[in-house]
């Protein structure tokens, strides 16, 4: 007997039964689902939670702050720095050089006066305020500590457009949710400097009018205002014009405020770290919090998948009993098939085939039904987290994940099946005939 | 084709039973002409579906011999014995033994389909025995939308798929009417002559008994000729 053939006879016994078999089809989707959906919702809150702590950046992502490492910290996440040193080119070229390093972005940051809309939400007026705006090349937000919670980042040549953090939000008492509300709001800021006019402390600004076009949650540096390298380059050279060099307003002597690093890998992060400590400047990664979370978040996808597996299990004993009672009513049926030539192998092909066949019905209906639960149960938290004025999360299936339910589907249901298929097989011949 | 002669020499045969053995047939000695026809009669549990079974190869046999046609089927593996209901084996049952979710040309066609008859030949093979039975017409029909004797004309020509050389028919009219009888009779009958087959019979009635050329008859664990 051909495996086509093994497969229409597992086809008409299963028109037989469809009733049957369309119960055990929905056990194995239902076990299917819920492991997809199990994994793929422990996927995407390992994502969302190492996204969140590294800002949206790259995991292997590390800051080099303007300052000498404090030997008493280097082994910290977040070290306090030494003493300022200058970080240049010349020092920005050589870490660049570094092994494992894949990219060295600079961080410049200008102190700025802000004029912010004159009245807040709540109708009370804001005086003009001191900002940080930090800026940093926006041209690969891939590699930034930059998560955009509304609207967009600035475009990286633009001079007119900026982003704010929910520190911005706080200080024109905004709650989070409602982040988008300022998007698309002007500010006038401007960079100062000691120009020598009427008065020893005679200021001169330089204005600019910027669009607010995103809110955005960032780790470059502690600044509530991101906007592109070029308008922090500008404001700093203005301020450094001034008479006194841009001392008294504040400026440091370090052309960067920092770099942002990337490491080849989590696994090099550690090594690179240590090598820019080499160097002679402090740095920061929350590589040790990243570990402690991959393995919390591994135990929970342990205990999920767990959970979905005992699930497929179940659904396996729902085939094998299935595939049971349909032996027991098939006996004289089985015979014949004997009677007429069938051997033991091609009555085990096709109760095999059935099984197979329920398994992978089950697994594909399964893997789509769990696709969809996921992406719902996503929406639901996106929804969550937009009232929280958080960014949203993209629940991701790995075809992996798909693939392996499916194919995990119909490997058990072959393992539930091969009980009954091995006892099918084993019947004798002369249940055809029957009596004495 | 020729039929294949049946030798049956000290044939013994027990059931295995929760309180020991249960003898079924002692000594059974029995032989049948190549192309011959013959009835095998006997009360219920008299064993004359065993007989049949240890005959058709549905059974290894415990004790004695069993040849079909030269092949001794003692020692066969239960491939080989598979093989052999396969080459040389016709069956024919009283239940009918159609399988229900199948058409009667799908029926007919796994029997050629487990002999590895190719597609194009199986679907030639299926169209000329069921017009053999005069079935043409109702190939398209699962048993359930058939007569009984219907049912097992499509068992007939299921049975003749294999071009076997000996069919072994149990009480092939135990649920037909005496219309279909006769009918059924007919076609089986006519087997030796048309297919060249052995034809054993196993029935109740024994008119149609007395239709065959060797009458027997089962009873104490014995074969017996038939009286006449």
């Amino acid at each position: 007997m051909t495996w086509r053939d093994a497969l229409a006879l597992a086809l008409t016994g299963v028109r037989r039964r469809l009733g049957r078999a369309t119960l055990t089809v929905a056990a194995v989707a239902l076990a299917a689902a819920l492991l997809t959906a199990l994994l793929t919702i422990a996927g995407t809150a390992e994502t969302r939670v190492l996204d969140e702590l590294s800002r949206g950046g790259p995991l292997a992502g590390i800051q080099v702050a303007a300052a000498e490492p404090d030997p008493g910290q280097v082994d910290q996440d977040d070290p306090e720095p030494g003493p300022p040193k200058v970080l240049d080119d010349r020092a920005r070229r050589r870490i660049a050089a570094l092994p494992e390093v894949r990219s060295v972005i600079p961080v410049v940051t200008a102190r700025m006066y802000v004029v912010a809309p004159a009245e807040r939400p709540d109708g009370r007026r804001l005086d003009p305020f001191l900002e940080t705006a930090v800026g940093i090349d926006l041209s690969q937000p891939s590699r930034l500590p930059v998560t955009v919670v509304a609207g967009r980042l600035p475009a990286p040549g633009s001079a007119t457009e900026v982003a704010v953090t929910s520190g911005w939000l706080e200080r024109l008492a905004i709650d989070g949710g409602d982040a988008a509300t300022v998007l698309g709001t002007e500010i006038e800021a401007a960079a100062g400097r000691l120009d020598g006019g009427p008065g020893p402390d005679a200021v001169r600004g330089r204005w600019v009018r910027l669009e607010i076009v995103g809110v955005v949650a960032q780790e470059a540096a502690s600044a509530n205002l991101l906007v592109p390298l070029a308008q922090t380059t500008a404001a700093r050279r203005w301020t450094a014009a001034g008479t006194d060099g841009g001392r008294r307003l504040g400026l440091s002597p370090s052309p960067y405020d920092g770099l942002l690093v990337v490491a080849d890998g989590l696994d090099a992060v550690a090594r690179v770290r240590a090598r820019i400590t080499e160097v002679g400047y402090s740095t920061s990664a929350p590589e040790n919090l990243i570990a402690s979370v991959e393995r919390y978040v591994g135990v929970v996808e342990i205990v999920l998948t767990a959970i979905g597996g005992i699930a497929l299990l179940v659904a396996g004993l729902g085939i094998t009993n299935a595939l049971l009672a349909a032996v027991r009513e098939r006996r004289r049926e089985i015979g014949v098939l004997k009677a007429i030539g069938a051997r033991d192998r091609d009555v085990l092909a096709v109760f095999l085939v059935e099984a197979a066949g329920l398994g992978l019905v089950g697994g594909v209906l399964g893997a789509a039904a769990g696709y969809v639960s996921a992406r719902a149960v996503g929406g639901v938290v996106n929804g969550y987290l937009h009232e929280q004025g958080l960014v949203g999360v993209t629940p991701g299936t790995p075809v992996g994940v798909l693939f392996g339910v499916v194919a995990g589907s119909v490997a058990l249901a072959l393992l539930g099946g091969t009980l009954p298929a091995l006892r099918a097989a084993r019947l004798p011949a002369r249940e055809a005939v029957g009596g004495t | 084709m020729a039929g294949a002669a049946v030798r049956v020499e000290g044939l013994t045969h027990r059931f295995p039973t929760r309180r020991g053995p249960l003898p079924v047939l002692e000594s059974v000695e029995l032989e049948i002409a190549a192309g011959g026809y013959a009835s095998l009669m006997g009360p219920s549990g008299a064993g004359k579906s065993t007989l049949l079974s240890l005959i058709g190869g549905l059974e290894p046999a415990q004790h004695g011999t069993v040849e079909v046609g030269g092949d001794r089927l003692a020692g066969l593996s239960r491939d080989g014995l598979a093989a052999f209901r396969r080459r040389t084996v016709g069956f024919v049952f009283q239940h009918f033994g159609l399988l229900e979710a199948l058409t009667a040309a799908e029926n007919v066609a796994l029997a050629c389909a487990l002999t590895g008859t190719p597609r194009p030949e199986r679907r030639r093979r299926t169209r000329e025995l069921l017009a053999a039975v005069a079935l043409a017409e109702r190939a398209e029909h699962r048993p359930a939308e058939l007569s009984g004797g219907e049912r097992q004309r499509v068992a007939i020509a299921r049975a003749l798929a294999n071009r076997p050389r000996l069919v072994l028919a149990d009480e092939p009219t135990g649920n037909l009417d005496d219309d279909s009888t006769m009918r059924v009779m007919g076609l089986l009958e006519s087997l030796p002559a048309e297919h060249g087959c052995t034809l054993v019979l196993v029935t109740h009635d024994r008119s149609l008994a007395a239709r065959a050329a060797l009458r027997l008859e089962l009873h104490d664990r014995r074969l017996h000729a038939a009286a006449a």
